[in-house]
């Protein structure tokens, strides 16, 4: 080994130690994603947070930088997940007044959703041979990202792929959601929100947005229900299986 | 503001504790969710700068999965492998449970309202039997 390679072996461990690099190259490839994403009008198909995956791992690929170093480094990021999602009782309780005026369609909307979602993932990936890590990874695939990889965790999944999995159920939720309502002929905006947010949480919440302020409000409160709600059962059953 | 970062980790540290005790199967973040939910329900009211916390951080929640889905790399051979049933549950799954949810709570949602105009018809009713 040279000398410069040594040095710069030593300069690259050194800053390596410190997670500036990998937190900022997050950060960076976030909002690249973000700018990219507003740029083709916030179609669900560029979904800031895949983007993002994909520019990083296109980079790690590149630099032949192991996922290992680069996730300790980008730690800090991984650390927000927790309080972010604790946060998520702030707009719930902004919606407690929606919630209680509509208790009955809300329950009834979790009481099928929530069962539905889950059943039908995991016995078509069951039908066609899917392996029982994969099933087990796809089970809180209709979960916001950051409650589904506790779920995972907890159930003995694969949280990396179970995140990638649930990103691609937002997505396709967002762009199925519209459609299936007109097929269905169903026109109430509480309906289709409540519906696109158990389904597909946070993604379908950004699209059921773009209908209208009821279809988001009701797919927020979607998401956040059926996310708690499926925390406590999944686990539970699992254990009892 | 400090407050209020110091009350998000004390109630995600009550989750973590509980978590990892075995006491609950639940991820510590969504114990820490509902422990926060009923703090607030019980005090009636939203200090505004959590509000304001809450609305910062939650813009870039998509971000904060980033560096945990960049592992998927380790599993792009299990991802090509099982590509059929993988896309299939996900696309079959998620159109399933739109249709079914949107339909059912749409007839439920009918009924909710037919309920009511027939709740408010005889509530009407009796009070034109009072009048005459």
């Amino acid at each position: 080994m040279s000398t410069l390679d040594q040095l710069s072996a030593l300069t690259w461990n050194s800053l390596a130690e410190k997670p500036v690099i990998e937190t900022g190259a997050t950060v960076l490839a976030f909002w690249a994603a973000t700018r990219l994403s507003r740029l083709g009008g916030s179609h669900p198909l560029l979904n800031p947070t895949l983007l993002a995956i994909i520019f990083i791992s296109l980079g790690l690929e590149a630099t032949h930088i192991p996922y290992e170093t680069y996730l300790r480094g980008a730690d800090t990021v991984h650390f927000m997940l927790g309080p972010a999602v604790v946060l998520l009782a702030v707009p719930l309780f902004r919606q407690r007044a929606v919630v209680r005026a509509s208790a009955r369609l809300i329950a009834v909307g979790l009481a099928v959703g929530l069962p539905v979602g889950v059943l039908s993932a995991l016995g078509i990936a069951w039908a066609l041979g899917a392996s029982s890590q994969t099933i087990l990874s796809l089970a809180p695939k209709s979960v916001t990202a950051g409650i589904a990889i506790g779920i995972s965790e907890q159930i003995g999944g694969l949280k990396t792929l179970t995140i990638v999995l649930v990103i691609m159920t937002g997505i396709t939720g967002a762009v199925l959601g519209p459609i299936i309502a007109r097929l269905a002929r169903v026109e109430d905006p509480r309906v289709v929100g409540l519906t696109m947010g158990i389904a597909s949480h946070g993604i379908g919440t950004a699209r059921a947005l773009q209908i209208s302020e009821v279809a988001g409000a009701f797919s927020g409160l979607g998401m956040s229900l059926n996310g708690i709600l499926t925390a406590i059962l999944l686990p539970l059953i699992w254990k009892m299986l | 503001m400090l407050e209020q970062v110091a009350r998000v980790l004390c109630w995600l540290s009550v989750g973590e504790i509980a978590s990892r005790s075995g006491l609950l199967p639940l991820p510590a973040p969504v114990t820490g969710l509902i422990l926060l939910y009923a703090e607030l329900v019980t005090r009636g009211e939203l200090p505004d700068d959590l509000g304001a916390l809450a609305d910062r951080l939650l813009q870039f929640l998509g971000m904060f999965f980033v560096p945990a889905g960049v592992g998927v790399i380790a599993h792009l051979n299990l991802l090509k492998a099982e590509a059929i049933p993988i896309l299939a549950a996900i696309v079959g799954g998620t159109a399933a449970t739109l249709f079914v949810t949107m339909v059912v709570v749409n007839r439920f949602g009918f009924a909710i309202a037919n309920d009511q105009r027939r709740t408010s018809a005889s509530l009407e009713g009796a009070a034109r039997d009072v009048n005459s």
